[in-house]
Order: structure tokens, then sequence, then C-alpha cells
């Protein structure tokens, strides 16, 4: 949209509004910060609005409720709990900055990107153990009481999501395997 | 100490933010070195519980938090010089002067 001559302006639940401006002229980075407690998420966003990049907030739930506790297994420590009003539906961190000709990198450091790919990493094998886990209770005997078609349609539905939720996991795997051979020889 | 730490470490021996920083470790690497604004943050934080650096100003609503090296942050640094002395005479030694025992 960026190149298109785009500009986000506002993030919603589900859409996102745009404002136009010259192609190129802006840039965007994305951060998953669904881990952390909402005090840290607030403080990130407040340092990243001090080194001049305009943030927008987004949710990866599709929660359209108001007042709201989540518990993010993925997560440590107090980002474990996620509420509404706080850092429910604050799961995505969006930065925008002018064009500089620079490479766009929030993350440079070897260790660094490392713990980064390992939090994302998380949420994906979490979501794929859960889909995982319906999958497996859709064979249990009294646990499914819908007819047989539906059931296998259930299972259709739940092999899509398991196989979209495994290749971001295999990747940022293959990616973290690389880097660690990396961070041996350069730091 | 990655090189990351070294250079935050060096760049608040006089009060400096964030953005501060990431300015002195890229113009005194001639651009070798540019650091990303989340592994900026990531340094900052652990320095900070490591003790090593200290905001100054401990308002957490202050916009641009300024850092200064403390008492112990200058030992690592100085410590850290050392090391890197004692690889740069090393690899002198080999490079420069052939093998050594």
């Amino acid at each position: 949209m960026a190149k298109d001559g785009y500009r986000l302006k506002k993030c919603g639940k589900l859409t996102y509004v745009f404002d136009e401006c010259s192609p190129n002229e802006y840039e965007y980075a994305i951060e998953f910060v669904g881990n952390q407690s909402y005090s840290k998420a607030k403080d990130y966003r407040r340092y990243l609005e001090s080194m001049g990049f305009h943030t927008f907030t987004k949710n990866i739930y599709l929660n359209i409720s108001y007042g709201k506790v989540l518990w993010r297994p993925y997560a440590k420590g107090m980002g474990q709990i996620a509420t509404s009003p706080g850092g429910l539906n604050k799961e995505l961190l969006i930065l925008e900055k002018k064009q500089d000709g620079k490479p766009f990198e929030l993350h440079t450091d070897i260790h660094d990107k490392l713990s980064i790919y390992k939090t994302v990493r998380r949420a994906y094998t979490w979501a794929v153990f859960m889909i995982t886990l319906l999958g497996v209770m859709t064979f249990l005997p009294n646990v499914m009481s819908v007819p047989f078609p539906m059931a296998w349609f259930l299972r259709i539905v739940l092999l899509i999501f398991f196989s979209l939720f495994l290749i971001p996991t295999v990747k940022y795997s293959s990616l973290m395997k690389y880097l660690k051979e990396e961070s041996k020889i350069f730091e | 100490m990655t090189e990351t730490t070294f250079f935050v470490l060096l760049a608040v021996y006089k009060p400096n933010h964030g953005y501060g920083i990431m300015q002195f470790i890229e113009k005194e690497t001639n651009g070798r070195v540019v650091l990303g604004a989340g592994t900026l943050y990531g340094a900052i934080n652990t320095l900070v519980k490591k003790e090593w650096i200290a905001p100054l100003n401990d308002e957490s609503d202050s916009k641009k938090k300024e850092y200064l090296i403390t008492h112990i942050g200058k030992q690592k640094a100085e410590e850290e010089l050392q090391r890197i002395e004692q690889v740069l005479q090393l690899a002198s030694t080999v490079i420069k002067g052939g093998r050594i025992k």
C-alpha cells in the first residue's frame, strides 16, 4: 500500500484506514508484542515514539467484547494475562517511518533476533498444539456429538488451520537454526 | 561482552537518550554498526537491570529518557577495553609478524 501512495491512518479490529500520500513516502514494520505485559508494551511503544516512529496497535484475536481477561500461554510472567482495557487486542505494533533510504530493521543483533524469533515461534507452536488437541478430541467417543459429515468437515477445517500455523513455526525454526550457527562465528 | 553492549556503554559516558545512543554508534563507526531500535531497547533495559547504566530522570512519562554509565559500567567497559587490546595485540603479532608459539 505504501508503495502505491497510501499511508496508514487508523487500525480497526478488522479494517485499516489509509490516507493518500506520495508513493514510497513511508515504510512500515510490524512487531509482535503479545508476549509482553501491558506496562512493558506501553513502555516499549513510548520508547519507539521517542525514537521518531509513529505507532499503531493491532489485534490478533477477534475479540469484540469490552472488559475481558485472556490467558496467553505462550507469554512469560505478567505477559500471560491480557486484559481489556489493557494489552488485549494490542498484540501487534505497527511502526511507520518516512523512507530515508536506510533499511527498516528493528532488530539488528543476532542474539536479539534469536530472542524475537523464539517468542514468535512460541506463539505459533501453541496455536499448532491447541489445534492438534482439538483435532484429537474430534476422534474421542462421547466428545463429538455432531453428525459424521460435520465431524469430518470440522477436521478438515482444523487441518487447514494446523497447516497455516505449522508453516511459520517451521520457518522460524529454520531461521533460528541458521542464526544459532551464525552466532558461533559472529557476535 | 557483545559489540552492541560495549558501544552502548561508550555512548553513555555522557548523558544520552535512545536516539542519541543510536546516532553516536552510527557516527563513530562510520555507519558500520547501525543498531535497530528494538535491539537498543533490549540492550538499554538489560544494562539498567545490571546497573551498568542508570536513567537520569526516573519519570516514566519522560519522552526522551537519558542514561548515564555507572561506576560498575565503567569497570566493565575498562575490562572490555583490556580484552580488546589483548586480542588486538595477538592478532597483530600473528597477522603481521607471522606465527607465534
